[in-house]
């Protein structure tokens, strides 16, 4: 059984169903804190009946600086989820499903056009959950990763750029059918 | 100010700045700077230019005095009183920015003299700077004044910002040390009534007020409640948080929770269940109603204290039936949930049954032991048996069953899921979880039945009957054990042998077999004696009385389990401890490195690795990377600013709960046991090789605002550790740790210990020659026995406070103990005066009970030293913890008696009239200590030398294998039940049949065990 709530700093402290799992990476304290300075509600996690956390998300509210605004590839408001992770004894519940709606929900409250998020172009499973609540591919982000989850021989992996329209975006401007042909560089995301 | 900087780079200067001065100050050419300065001061009466040419001659090499010019300079701006040129403050921020806390205190200095700037300039846009530069530096008492300035300031714009960063700082700097406690009564009052005036105009918007001065946002009304709790009354939060504007339901209308959170968290405390029962009653019917998204509140929380609330009303039976009509209504709803809601729902299910008063739920006078509680149990694994979470869901509820309904349940009801499911793969997994189960009863007292505990006047070793098997049992009851370890076994056979399951298991969230190798592991543990750390007193080093081949068998079958399931995070956690308590700490190094604990999570989890690890193997710390490295770098990258980690982030964001939560947590940060933890292991260990520390313990940056006051804070993360046991006994951890966990005594009493050795180990530098040798010997003296006093005072508060509480292993209460007597006998003799004909026996009686503590540790040194059987060598590996703390204590001794000795003949070659020397008594008394601990540590070197010419002996490795896994090991013990552990052992044999896995297991425990002992031999035993 579990809690959906706000996080708080103490959860760092019960973080290791989450985060002894070789999939989910654990970040320098600054990270989570600078998440829960700017975005308090857009960081949710579940949690056990113990108080463990066995599932999290953590998001974010912006647009691509004012510098970048005439660029092809300038962001306007939006929801980014940076990480999300369930614990494996966790999973198969809907639970990373729950805090995705979650993110969703404070999206469409600050009226975000978009959702997105990057997922490595290999990581089939994590493509077809994201597919399944209505995101899509809006970009490849060319040798995003500097490694290859599955393939040692390679130094890198490119991203998918994925998208979820939010109410705002009445008439669908800010996602495409066929996302996965456009191809950027690194650079060209910020 | 020209331009804002970064806080180390260097600052702009102003722009009317020459050109030349500008270029040599940006190219850091401090002798021209401060020439050019000087000369434009001279010639423009700027003072301007004087504070560059101070600034340039503080970054010249060597300028010590030039560096004081500086502090001299921030001094003359404090007590002028005149409003100071922000840009001059900017060059001495600067310039001082290396002596902040020895030298200058921010609050002191320039923190005011920034608040005197934002006072004078209050609607500058550099105003918001000198803000945050004093909250980067946490001075609260200048960060309150600016934003009560700003908020001044800006009354009348609709900026809202400047109005509740003051109440925030109002409220920090009124928890905070830096506040008097006049003070502390005077903000307290200020920001409870700011806030009382702003939630009255939300309720009440008045006319006449020209700005916007509510509460609007989810994060400012939770701010008001924060305050409101700690400041308020009782019957204000109550009054407020039903107001149907800035109540917790009004806020979940919104979609706010936060509120609906805190508020029950306030309530329970305060036992206002009607409260708490209305509050949920009316969150959850807002789902019902539409009013918000179905299951947004739907959490164990909410309806746990629902069925708490109900269980305390006046009327039960009628909260009860609102709690299960709300139920009912969800149950009606679940059909469009998430599998994460169904299976909550189901969960309040159960968790309403078990609140409901016995006499409310209708009784089965037909069986009564098939209660609606055991039904309830029953329907919910029929339907989640297979989720992983399942055993975690129904333990507590299962844990609470009477005998009766246990039985029922384990006999009635789950034989009958079984036997109705047609899945192979589901009835393996629900007889896994039958075994779990199994092994929980196991855990609960209720299974159990008195007996006669004496009989014909002797004490029974077993004083209960076992209501399950009917056989005399101790807590747990042993034939259940090994029963426990056949009926897995089986099931785990069953799935090895099926090729069909064995191809099913990848597509299932766990192998079942983790499970069933957990049950057999834990079972056999407690067979061969593993038990709980008692709460009262020392505890016992917990591998001394048990059945180590049994143990043995235990640790094999795991590994054989490991081996098979690498990525199983509990299995190996749980194994990590297990070989730190067999004392093969490289093995459970390599075990634990893959877990990648790192960054943040340390704090939490690298105790489970690393407390106490220089006791257990000190070669650790030798080789490539300082062991402790990556947490040292944790917290100092952490830790590096006063301030908590991206707190303007949270100011310049509005995240006013983030800002007192960021606050609360960076407090219990530099408070936490774990890195008092990472000082004092890693100190020992230098200690050990007589590495050569940089510093003093207590000087490390790491330790600053650690005393003798300070509570340290424990938050090791247990949570991941496998727990079948029951909440009616200890968790699985006190089992499975090598004496009790983290807490603040045992780490306060290492630190003290630690800066006591630093006193010991204490030498001036050789070009140190006084001009006056006298006096300074006389003020060294009177200082070391001030200062040992101190450390003397504090070691025995903090031993009085361990007294009948198990913090501390007896090997650490006897060297703590040695400690605080060896510094009460420093302070003794440097106290007696060399004349004194009858000399206090204060110190003969110190150095007795010294002597005593370290003749009954020498006991630990038990390595035979002939002909020794492998079960006597394996016991003495196991024992390295407590040899380790004999070490340390004749290392204490002998050093202690050698400072004395030291200082005695220094005042001697100094006075050589003598009259400054010490006693007589106390030269003989010291030598006599430093003879016995001379003669301990070549006993202690002996034991380990034995211990490696043992390990080295050929055949030793198929000596060890052949005990611990020969027939006749196990049933040695217990004559009564050796069929039975002829049983269990078989079982276990048939699990881990690959012989060859138990030679390399064998092989790399001796390996580990060579390993650990090779490091004890470049240990200094002097």
């Amino acid at each position: 059984m579990a809690n959906f709530r706000r996080f708080q700093p103490d959860d760092l402290n019960k973080l290791s169903k989450c985060n002894l799992d070789p999939l989910t990476e654990t970040y320098e304290l600054g990270f989570y804190l600078q998440y829960y300075a700017k975005w308090p509600s857009l960081f949710q996690v579940a949690e056990d009946q113990h108080g463990n956390i066995i599932g999290y998300i953590m998001g974010k509210l912006e647009s691509s600086p004012d510098v970048y605004r005439f660029s092809e590839h300038y962001l306007p408001w939006h929801a980014h989820i940076t990480a999300v992770t369930v614990a494996p004894e966790a999973r198969r519940l809907g639970i990373g499903k729950l805090l995705t709606e979650q993110i969703e929900t404070a999206a469409d409250a600050n009226s975000a056009w978009f959702v997105d998020l990057f997922v490595r172009s290999t990581n089939y499973k994590a493509i077809a959950f994201y597919k399944s609540m209505g995101y899509s591919v809006f970009r490849v982000v060319k040798d995003y990763y500097g490694d290859h989850s599955s393939d040692p021989s390679q130094s890198s992996e490119d991203a998918y750029d994925m998208r979820k329209p939010m109410e705002r975006d009445v008439k669908k401007e800010h996602i495409r059918a066929d996302g996965d042909k456009y191809e950027v560089d690194p650079s060209d995301v910020w | 100010m020209s331009s804002y900087y970064s806080r180390y780079g260097r600052p702009a200067l102003k722009n009317s700045v020459d050109m030349q001065l500008q270029t040599a100050f940006s190219d850091g050419n401090w002798n021209t700077v401060a020439r050019l300065a000087d000369k434009r001061a001279k010639a423009l009466k700027d003072p301007y230019y004087e504070a560059i040419k101070i600034t340039a001659e503080s970054q010249l090499d060597g300028a010590a005095e030039k560096c004081a010019a500086v502090l001299i300079a921030i001094d003359d701006l404090v007590r002028q009183k005149a409003v100071p040129d922000l840009d001059t403050l900017e060059l001495y921020e600067w310039a001082s920015h290396d002596f902040l806390s020895q030298d200058l205190n921010y609050a002191e200095a320039l923190g005011p003299l920034r608040a005197r700037w934002v006072k004078a300039n209050p609607k500058s846009p550099l105003a918001q700077q000198c803000l945050q530069t004093c909250l980067e530096h946490w001075d609260l008492v200048s960060a309150q004044q600016i934003a009560a300035t700003l908020d001044k300031a800006n009354v009348n714009s609709n900026d809202r910002r400047y109005m509740f960063w003051g109440i925030t700082l109002t409220y920090l700097l009124s928890v905070s040390h830096q506040c008097t406690e006049a003070s502390r009564r005077v903000y307290s009052l200020l920001v409870l009534k700011q806030l009382e005036r702003a939630a009255d105009l939300t309720e009440n918007p008045s006319a006449t007020e020209s700005t916007d001065r509510r509460l609007a946002t989810e994060e400012e009304i939770c701010l008001y409640y924060r305050v409101l709790l700690a400041y308020g009354t009782k019957a204000d939060f109550l009054s407020r948080i039903q107001s149907s504007q800035l109540g917790a339901i009004a806020e979940l209308k919104k979609g706010h929770k936060l509120l609906l959170w805190e508020s029950l968290t306030a309530l329970e405390s305060w036992g206002e269940w009607d409260l708490v029962f209305t509050l949920c009653r009316d969150a959850l019917n807002l789902g019902i109603e539409g009013l918000t998204p179905p299951f947004l509140v739907c959490d164990l929380l909410v309806w746990g204290r629902f069925s708490v609330a109900a269980s305390k009303a006046k009327d039960p039976e009628a909260a009860f039936g609102e709690v299960q009509a709300i139920l009912n209504k969800f149950i009606s709803l679940t059909a469009s949930a998430s599998e994460m809601y169904k299976k909550n729902i189901s969960v309040a299910l159960l968790e309403t049954t078990f609140r409901t008063p016995t006499l409310l739920l209708s009784p089965n006078p037909g069986h009564k032991g098939l209660t609606p509680r055991v039904i309830q149990i029953g329907l919910f694994l029929d339907k989640y048996f297979d989720k992983l979470s399942a055993f975690d869901d129904v333990k507590c509820y299962v844990a609470q069953l009477s005998f009766e309904e246990a039985r029922a349940f384990m006999e009635d009801i789950f034989p009958k899921i079984l036997d109705e499911q047609p899945d192979e793969l589901k009835k393996v997994i629900l007889k896994t979880l039958e075994c779990r189960l199994r092994y929980l009863l196991t855990t609960c007292p209720q299974t159990l039945s008195h007996h006669r505990s004496v009989v014909d006047g002797q004490e029974q070793e077993k004083p209960y009957r076992c209501r399950f098997c009917s056989q005399l049992a101790d807590l747990p009851c042993e034939h259940c054990l090994r029963k426990s370890v056949v009926t897995a076994t089986a099931t785990y056979k069953q799935i090895s042998a099926d090729s069909a399951l064995a191809e099913a298991i990848p597509r299932l969230d766990k192998d079942p077999r983790i499970d069933l190798a957990l049950v057999m592991g834990l079972s056999l543990l407690k067979l061969a004696g593993l038990r709980a750390k008692d709460n009262t007193g020392p505890a016992r080093q917990s591998l001394r009385d048990i059945q180590l081949d049994l143990w043995l068998q235990a640790l094999l079958l795991l590994d054989t389990q490991l081996k098979l399931t690498p990525s199983d995070v509990g299995l190996r956690l749980l194994l990590v401890q297990l070989y730190l308590q067999a004392g093969c700490a490289s093995y459970a190094y390599q075990l634990w490195k893959p877990m990648d604990v790192k960054r943040t999570i340390q704090d939490a989890l690298s105790p489970l690795f690393f407390d106490r690890i220089s006791s257990l193997s000190p070669g650790l710390f030798q080789g490539g990377r300082p062991l402790m490295e990556p947490l040292r770098s944790y917290y100092a990258s952490s830790l590096r600013d006063k301030c908590p980690m991206r707190v303007w982030d949270a100011f310049s964001s509005g995240s006013y709960t983030s800002i007192i939560d960021m606050s609360i947590y960076d407090s219990k940060l530099r408070k936490s046991c774990t890195l008092v933890m990472t000082l004092v292991e890693e100190r020992r260990a230098m200690r050990s090789f007589a590495w050569k520390a940089e510093s003093d313990i207590d000087d490390q940056s790491l330790a600053e605002g650690i005393t003798d006051e300070t509570v340290l804070v424990n938050k090791t993360d247990y949570g991941s550790f496998p727990n079948l046991e029951s909440l009616h006994g200890p968790p699985i951890q006190d089992f499975l740790i090598l004496g009790p966990g983290l807490s603040n005594e045992r780490l306060q009493l290492g630190f003290l210990s630690e800066q006591y050795h630093d006193v010991l180990a204490f030498k001036p530098p050789k070009d140190y020659k006084p001009a006056k040798p006298n006096d300074v010997a006389i003020r060294d003296r009177s200082y070391i026995a001030e200062r040992v006093a101190d450390l003397s005072n504090s070691l025995t508060d903090f031993l009085h406070r361990t007294a009948n509480l198990s913090l501390l292993t007896s090997a650490e209460l006897v060297y703590y103990t040695v400690v605080s007597l060896l510094s009460a006998s420093v302070v003794t003799s440097l106290s007696i005066p060399r004349a004194d004909p009858a000399p206090p026996k204060t110190l003969s009686m110190t150095t007795s009970s010294v002597r005593t503590a370290l003749a009954g540790l020498r006991s630990e040194l038990t390595s035979p030293r002939v002909n020794p059987t492998t079960s006597q060598t394996c016991k003495a590996l196991t024992n390295m913890h407590n040899v380790a703390y004999v070490r340390e204590t004749a290392v204490a001794v002998k050093h202690t008696a050698a400072f004395v000795l030291a200082f005695h003949d220094k005042e001697m070659a100094r006075d050589r009239r003598g009259k400054s020397a010490l006693h007589k008594d106390v030269v003989a008394e010291m030598k006599a200590l430093e003879a016995v601990a001379t003669k301990t540590l070549a006993e202690t070197k002996a034991h380990v030398q034995k211990l490696k010419e043992q390990l080295g002996e050929a055949g030793w490795l198929d000596r060890m294998l052949e005990w611990a896994y020969s027939d006749e090991s196990s049933s040695s013990s217990s004559s009564s039940s050796s069929s039975q552990d002829d049983e269990a052992l078989q079982a276990v044999k048939s699990v881990v049949s690959d012989s060859a896995h138990a030679e390399e297991w064998g092989g790399k425990l001796l390996e580990s065990w060579r390993e650990g002992v090779k490091g004890w031999g470049m240990v200094r035993m002097e």
